[in-house]
């Protein structure tokens, strides 16, 4: 974990609530992994105060190029919009555990729902040139929430909630259409709202599955000192944290109520 | 740069420097060990530790507010026995003073922990953390009642000769009626504040955000409750004051220490960037410089 200057190289919209920022180090930084990301300081004043979290989505074999993506949801987002071309952003990372690889041979289904895609678009080329075999699917709301740039050149299933592209229902309902098809040993990767980390988790439990999900909880240090990022584990009473033990939990060590 | 006198004097305890990082905002110290240099750390004052361990408050416990954050963590912490199996062998290599933060529901609690850490050598001493206002029965009954920490302080007195510092609350009618309670029950110090009392409501679900229903309010939203509370404690008692709250640079300090202020402690601030603490230091010093001031303490006694 390093705290470090990148430059912005473009910050775009790619659909409706989907934005890429790409950066770029002075020197190769980010030692990265599929999962871990990246704190930002957003404004140099104290509103908003703390800075945010974003999943790596993008890493250069360089390491000093790298991406996220993000939703507008409150002032830290709308203003990080506004960045333009250049601009410097102070940023700490890479932090958190990362997605364990899968075995050599293991199939692995890649599930990412809106903006949780970040993270999940970094494991699919991580996967993809380390030669693993794997599927994807992003589902979203409907095809205006569609990141096209961002598959242009790979192979994803596309659901949406009103059917206006590819499959029509949430990435559970898609799962469970194609469940037949999967490999005994396959194991699910998931990023997403809760409802759909938890909808994946019951159906990896459901078909003798593993699962490892990459949970959201809003943090203060991101680096583990405060316990404000703690996310509820299976026992119902003790917690990890979202920052350091996870973002990437194996979905059997949480509490899916 | 250098000649500055920086050091500060905490009773029998001297710190190289005015700057050390609040309890619960910089863990035990590994989490922000490679994201800023320790060795230059006035003090690093650990996450509360109490007698059993705790898992902390329900989900959420961070709420961001204007200029401020509030939580509720609960004083989630592994407990003084694993703390000293685990935690405390990390502390000595990071070269600056470590005080202990200690807290608990009861009297014979907050006595049981420091009694199980004076075999800890590496600790030089303790900071009483009488004022969380997240837990039920979090010590604040006692940070709010002048006879009780009167009595708490005298009783923590008799099992340590190591400088114990009682951490105010500024949710109370008169903070310097307790300032002068610890005082008389043998406190070396006094930490001024703890965060004060806040709470923010989701409106589309009619409640409040956190499960305690409120939380503690921190960051720049209270640096002038912290300076004026700061300045009054500073004002009804000899013992020295280790000022906080809402210190983003090195000129927020510097009120702290002109308000008389002894000594300060950086919180969430480093959650914004983690090198401040060590950047107001340098600030802190540069100002010297410029005033041709020799010795930081001098600060304290500038303003009337």
């Amino acid at each position: 974990m390093n705290q470090f200057t990148a430059s912005i190289v473009s910050n775009e919209q790619l659909c409706q609530s989907m934005f890429e920022i790409q950066l770029l180090a002075a020197q190769p930084v980010v030692s990265g992994l599929p999962g871990q990301f990246l704190t930002v300081r957003i404004s140099p004043s104290v509103v908003p105060l703390l800075r945010r979290p974003f999943a790596i989505s993008r890493l250069n074999a360089e390491k000093d190029g790298f991406s996220f993506i993000y939703q507008i949801r409150g002032a830290g987002t709308e203003l990080l919009s506004t960045f333009g071309h250049d601009s410097e952003v102070d940023i700490i990372g890479p932090l958190g555990t990362p997605f364990p690889l899968p075995a050599q041979g293991q199939h692995s289904m890649l599930v990412a729902g809106g903006i949780g895609l970040g993270p999940v678009l970094f494991l699919a080329d991580t996967l993809q040139q380390s030669g693993y075999d794997h599927s994807f699917v992003f589902g979203c709301r409907s095809a205006a929430f569609l990141p096209g740039a961002l598959f242009t050149d790979r192979s994803v299933a596309v659901c949406t909630d009103d059917g206006s592209s590819g499959f029509a229902g949430n990435v559970v309902e898609y799962l469970d259409s194609i469940a037949g098809e999967l490999p005994a040993d396959t194991r699910i990767y998931c990023c997403g709202p809760e409802p759909m980390l938890k909808g994946c988790h019951w159906f990896a439990m459901a078909h003798g599955l593993s699962c490892y999900v990459s949970v959201e909880q809003i943090m203060a240090c991101g680096v583990g000192a405060c316990m404000g990022c703690a996310v509820r584990l299976a026992d119902g009473v003790s917690y990890a944290r979202a920052c350091r033990e996870g973002p990437v939990f194996d979905s059997k060590e949480l509490a899916w109520d | 740069m250098g000649l500055i006198d920086m050091t500060v004097r905490l009773g029998a305890l001297v710190l190289p420097n005015p700057v050390g990082v609040a309890s619960g905002t910089f863990g035990y110290g590994g989490e922000y060990e490679s994201l800023l240099d320790l060795s230059r750390l006035g003090a690093l004052y650990t996450k509360a530790i109490t007698l059993t361990p705790r898992s902390g408050n329900d989900i959420p416990r961070i709420v961001e507010t204007p200029a401020g954050i509030l939580n509720s963590i609960g004083l989630a912490n592994v407990g003084v026995e694993r703390f000293i199996s685990e935690k405390a062998p990390m502390l000595a290599r990071y070269g600056c003073p470590v005080i202990a933060n200690v807290a608990g529901s009861t009297e014979e609690e907050y006595a049981g922990v420091v009694d199980r850490l004076e075999s800890c050598t590496v600790l030089a001493g303790y900071e009483i953390n009488v004022s969380c206002p997240n837990v039920k029965h979090g010590g604040l009954a006692f940070g709010t009642d002048p006879q009780q920490i009167e009595r708490l302080t005298a009783t923590l007195r008799k099992l340590t000769v190591k400088p114990l510092i009682i951490k105010l609350t500024p949710n109370v009618t008169d903070i310097t009626v307790i300032a002068r309670a610890a005082e008389a029950g043998g406190a070396d110090a006094l930490s001024c504040i703890n965060t004060c009392v806040g709470m923010v409501i989701d409106t589309k679900r009619r409640k409040p955000v956190f499960a305690m229903k409120t939380g503690g309010l921190s960051g720049p939203a209270i640096r002038p409750i912290g300076v004026a509370l700061t300045y009054r404690v500073c004002r009804a008692v000899t013992i020295p004051v280790i000022g906080m709250g809402g210190i983003m640079n090195g000129d927020d300090a510097l009120q702290y220490l002109l308000a008389g202020a002894s000594a300060v402690q950086v919180g969430t601030g480093t959650f914004v960037d983690p090198r401040l603490p060590n950047r107001v230091v340098d600030e802190i010093e540069q100002y010297c410089t410029s005033g041709r001031y020799s010795s930081v303490g001098e600060l304290r006694h500038l303003f009337t």
